[in-house]
């Protein structure tokens, strides 16, 4: 399993922009709306491939167990 | 990748949280702090002035004095809270124009955020058991923290 890590930046004026790595699934969801709960508030919310890969991943094994 | 949050900050504090990001913003940019009663009064009337009140915040009512002064060649800064709880800030310059003071003033007011949420983060990662393996500040003053999971 990787490393679950974030990368997090905070510009001169303030804004804060929080990206995770490693972190598959909506897990990854869970880490950066806490934190962004805590700082302030939620502008923008961009999911990336990783966070389909294990969805789809999940659905899929759920589908094979339904099939059997 | 997973996700990505952009995340626009809440300046929401007493006012020794805020008075910590105030101290340590300034003097990154070379103001002192002075004491406020120095003849205010007599040098505000000769001065340009402007104010910028800070809409996302909201400072706790602690006490009466709750105001920062701080200088720097010739330009005055005054961080308040005002009637409604936000902070304020109130530029004064005798050598520079109303623009001039709004463009620092708002530089200020950036670097204060950046460290009131800096601080505020650091906390969070705290309580969350979460470790900072990395941390730098770029030369456009963009703080970059890469933390990892306990």
């Amino acid at each position: 399993m990787a490393q679950e890590e974030l990368e997090i930046e905070i510009d001169a004026t303030g804004k804060v922009t929080v990206t995770t790595k490693g972190i598959k699934g909506p897990a990854c969801l869970d880490v950066v709306k806490a934190l962004a709960q805590a700082l302030g508030r939620e502008d923008a919310l961009e999911l990336t491939p990783e966070y389909y890969e294990a969805h789809i991943t999940g659905q899929a094994s759920a589908k094979q167990h339904q099939g059997r | 990748m997973s996700a990505v949050v952009v995340v626009t900050p809440l300046i929401i504090g007493g006012w020794p949280v805020i008075t910590a990001a105030v101290s340590a913003a300034v003097a990154s940019m070379g103001f002192v702090a002075v004491n406020a009663t120095q003849d205010v009064q007599a040098r505000v009337s000769t001065k340009n002035r402007t104010e910028i009140e800070v809409e996302d915040s909201d400072v706790f009512q602690e006490g009466l004095n709750q105001e920062i002064v701080v200088e720097r060649d010739g330009v005055r800064a005054t961080f308040s809270r005002d009637a409604r709880g936000a902070l304020k800030l109130c530029m004064e310059g005798e050598h520079l124009s109303k623009g001039e003071l709004k463009k620092l003033g708002e530089e200020l007011l950036g670097r204060v955020t950046q460290q009131f949420v800096y601080h505020k983060l650091v906390n969070e990662l705290g309580e969350r058991h979460m470790n900072v393996i990395e941390e730098s500040v770029g030369e456009d003053r963009t703080i970059r923290i890469r933390v990892r999971g306990a």
